[in-house]
């Protein structure tokens, strides 16, 4: 674990320059202001010794990948209205099961991050429909191997992220 | 203390079970095998148990209310890929979103109209029945909404539709008829541009029905179909995003340098080309198409190639010397 005096030289050298780093991508200072602090919360957590050769192009690392969970977190929310608007009055869940679903599906997009759009839609379409292989792969225009691949693929992955990613 | 994680060949094998008893609706035989092989040593126990939580995990359809959950990811992950394609490039600088949609949405009320744009311009359409028609560059298309059909020709260029449900019941059929091309759209989103020798069709959403040429032939979203006097033919390996001209938008993979420049072509009056030593450089990036003076400036930063201007329509790359 980095030394907390570390962390404290990193951030008085460098934490201005993160700020406007992050505000020239996000385009705006309250969510730059955040997330160049979670990058250096980040930075306590983690396990291993910093890299101190490149400390801005470390910092930056750190601070990319959060700009993209925000950036996934804004998409999903604003396709999730979306969606929710064609559907029936009825139909609409309520607040909480709302928020419930929207995490559920934060953490699984974060998940599938990187997969195959093949193997992403596959598998999607088995988990969220329930689909059996043989229509995905019909709706897919693929072969039923094909679909029991990608499905299977899809799954391992999620599994080493889960079980054996280094936290 | 860690617990020894099972290796991948096991965590492989717990999925294949775990995948077969699923599709095979939880046959006796079969379970009973994979509880022989689960018994068989600790890891395999330890990885199907894990297996099945992770399943269980991500299980949206246990939840109330998923059942929007496939298209909101789908929906999100595309526009997330774009725009950190968009936002995170080096070296290229890309301001804020394009806001031409909206700018220019025209409302008509005839239910037989021509609808053009010219070079350089893009033009969005509220159809009657609530759908979008976006004409890219240089395009022209006709509607003919009747009692038992909705059907837009497009007589030259690109276009894209968002489709909408019809409200009148049962509702028509929605079709977009090209010179070589009769297609039906469902519900999503779909390109359909008319080149000089065939038509091609992209979907981004949902589903299309090509109609002719050749036998019914489904299109889904992800996919494009070339479609001409032989017939449909899948495209693999797409080196250009159909649709983000939308968003005034170029985004290449790996594109021929000369293909690029009879893209942009489209988009601006005049001759634009460029030497034979540089026409299959390649080039991958985002570029925006509101100014494609400024678009071609940008080129010689990443390729080693000048460019000249005879005249400000006349415009040709050549090798940097």
């Amino acid at each position: 674990m980095p030394s907390r005096e570390s962390v404290h030289t990193l951030y008085s050298h460098h934490h201005g320059w993160l700020n406007t780093w992050l505000r020239s991508k996000l385009g705006n200072a309250a969510d730059a202001a955040d997330l160049a602090q979670d990058t250096f919360v980040r930075l306590l957590q983690r396990r291993e010794q910093l890299e101190l050769n490149a400390p801005r192009a470390f910092l930056r690392t750190i601070a990319r990948g959060l700009v993209i969970d925000h950036w996934r977190r804004e998409e999903l929310h604003r396709a999730y209205l979306e969606a929710l608007a064609h559907l029936p009055e009825g139909e609409v869940p309520s607040l909480e099961t709302r928020e419930l679903l929207l995490e559920l599906l934060e953490r699984i997009a974060q998940m599938l991050d990187g997969l195959k759009p093949k193997v992403r839609r596959a598998f999607l379409l088995a988990q969220c429909e329930g689909l059996s292989h043989k229509d995905i792969a019909e709706q897919m225009g693929v072969s039923l191997r094909s679909v029991e691949r990608y499905v299977a693929d899809a799954l391992y992955h999620c599994y080493l992220l889960r079980y054996e990613s280094e936290a | 203390m860690t617990p020894l994680n099972p290796g991948p060949r096991v965590v492989k094998q717990a999925i294949h079970w775990m995948l077969k008893l699923r599709e095979n609706g939880h046959n006796a035989h079969l379970q009973q095998q994979c509880e022989r092989w689960r018994t068989a040593h600790q890891d395999h126990e330890l990885a199907w148990q894990r297996v099945q939580s992770l399943h269980q995990e991500l299980n949206l359809r246990a939840i109330p209310g998923a059942s929007v959950a496939l298209q909101t990811l789908e929906n999100s992950s595309q526009r997330l890929q774009r725009r950190q394609a968009l936002k995170l490039l080096s070296g290229v600088l890309v301001l804020g979103s394009a806001a031409w949609l909206g700018k220019d949405l025209d409302v008509i009320s005839p239910l037989t109209a021509d609808f053009a744009s010219a070079t350089g311009q893009r033009r969005s359409l509220r159809l009657p029945d609530g759908s979008l028609l976006q004409l890219n560059t240089n395009s022209a298309a006709d509607l003919a909404f009747e009692a038992d059909q909705r059907l837009i020709r497009l007589k030259r260029g690109e276009l894209m539709l968002t489709c909408a449900k019809d409200s009148t019941a049962p509702g028509r059929p929605l079709l977009v008829r090209t010179r070589e091309a009769l297609l039906q759209g469902f519900d999503g989103r779909f390109v359909v541009r008319q080149d000089s020798d065939c038509t091609r069709i992209s979907v981004s959403q949902g589903s299309v029905a090509i109609h002719s040429p050749g036998p019914l032939q489904w299109v889904h979203a992800g996919q494009s179909y070339r479609l001409d006097a032989r017939g449909a033919t899948l495209l693999h390996n797409q080196d250009m995003d159909t649709g983000a001209w939308a968003e005034g938008l170029i985004v290449t993979r790996d594109m021929r340098l000369g293909d690029f420049l009879a893209e942009v072509g489209r988009y601006r009056h005049g001759y634009l080309s460029c030497a034979d030593d540089i026409a299959d450089l390649r080039l991958s990036g985002v570029f925006r198409l509101e100014d494609t003076d400024k678009l071609l400036q940008l080129l010689p930063q990443t390729l080693p190639v000048k460019v000249s201007y005879r005249t400000r329509w006349w415009v040709r790359l050549e090798r940097l010397a």
